[in-house]
């Protein structure tokens, strides 16, 4: 052996420990930074899939409150769009109190007109709810579906049945729930 | 240098419990079976919805095309009446020509069972009417469907339209 293949094999020796120190002092931190990311991805994930729009969504998940809505606001329109000749007042402070904003203006339009014709006809209009689901609900807000038979009866006439479909907004107001949109559909 | 390894040390077993904090979050997140069941809902209604709309649409120029898609939208009951049926309607459609194109305008499920994959929808559709001859028509109606669960995503197992005073 050679005094330059005897240097070459002390350094190659000397080299060995040096690349382990050098990786051993990576790789701990190395290792620390990839959990932390992994964290935060999971952590990015596990808020993702709490507040996806389908679980913020709670109709049908939350069974009594899906009911409460349905009840609550069945009987509002219910209430809103039955009315007489000797009812009309009664009809009129029901939806003042259950309707709110476009909703209230659209109605009070509506119920303009509608007075006029329930004088003069002896008309009598009762709407009762044949189907309802609730499509959206949160806790401040929902969205409804109602399938409607409306009855009227005119004076000197036989009562005629109609179908009417509404999608109705409610919004949470002081404990109740309050229409604040109707679409005929 | 002497400090270096105390911190690491340190930092390591403090991200080891992060992970795991955020991993247990992560599956608890996911076994929600709350979230599970919401999931099944959209699912259904989704699918609901684009199944009514074709049930109620059909091109006259290609009613075999039409009756096909009717029959890929549908299971078990309503499946078996629309197959029975296929050749006498085709006959009927294509002696009408009438070309109709269906959109759901709203939609709700009213009743979801997650585990035996059922559901029940209700529906309101505008139907627009292009006859052979003459002007198109536009109608409403309001549908109750059955859904169930089949290997290929919820179907439509019924389909009925709600009449006056059967509430």
């Amino acid at each position: 052996m050679t005094t330059t293949e005897e240097t070459a094999t002390t350094a190659r020796a000397a080299q060995e420990p040096a690349a382990r120190t050098r990786l051993r002092r990576f790789l701990l931190p190395l290792l620390v930074a990839a959990l932390v990311v992994a964290s935060g991805v999971l952590l990015l994930l596990a808020g993702q899939t709490k507040h996806s729009p389908a679980a913020a969504n709670r109709a049908l998940t939350d069974r009594a409150a899906t009911d409460a809505v349905l009840d609550e606001v069945g009987s509002a329109v219910s209430r809103v769009f039955s009315y007489g000749p000797q009812t009309l007042t009664r009809t009129r402070a029901d939806a003042h109190a259950l309707l709110r904003g476009q909703a209230a203006k659209e109605y009070d339009a509506l119920f303009a007109q509608v007075q006029q014709r329930v004088k003069e006809q002896e008309l009598t209009l009762t709407t009762r709810v044949a189907r309802a689901g609730v499509t959206r609900l949160t806790g401040t807000r929902a969205e409804l579906l109602f399938f409607l038979d409306q009855t009227s009866v005119r004076r000197g006439a036989k009562a005629t049945t109609v179908a009417a479909q509404l999608s109705v907004t409610v919004g949470r107001d002081g404990g109740h729930w309050r229409i604040t949109a109707i679409e005929a559909r | 240098m002497r400090l270096r390894r105390p911190v690491l040390v340190l930092g390591l077993v403090l991200a080891l419990a992060l992970c795991g904090v955020s991993g247990w979050s992560y599956a608890r997140a996911r076994g929600d079976g709350d979230l599970a069941y919401a999931h099944s809902r959209d699912a259904a209604l989704a699918a609901g919805r684009s199944h009514i709309a074709r049930l109620n649409s059909v091109d006259a120029r290609e009613v075999d095309v039409g009756l096909a898609a009717w029959l890929d939208a549908t299971t078990g009951p309503l499946r078996d009446e629309l197959r029975t049926a296929r050749a006498k309607s085709a006959e009927v459609l294509k002696e009408q020509g009438t070309t109709t194109r269906a959109e759901v305008t709203d939609a709700a499920v009213t009743e979801l069972d997650d585990r035996s994959g059922t559901a029940r929808l209700i529906a309101t559709v505008r139907i627009e009417a292009q006859p052979r001859t003459g002007a198109p028509t536009t109608d409403r109606k309001r549908f109750e469907a059955g859904l169930t669960r089949t290997g290929g995503g919820w179907k439509l197992a019924s389909l009925t339209a709600v009449a006056v005073g059967t509430g």
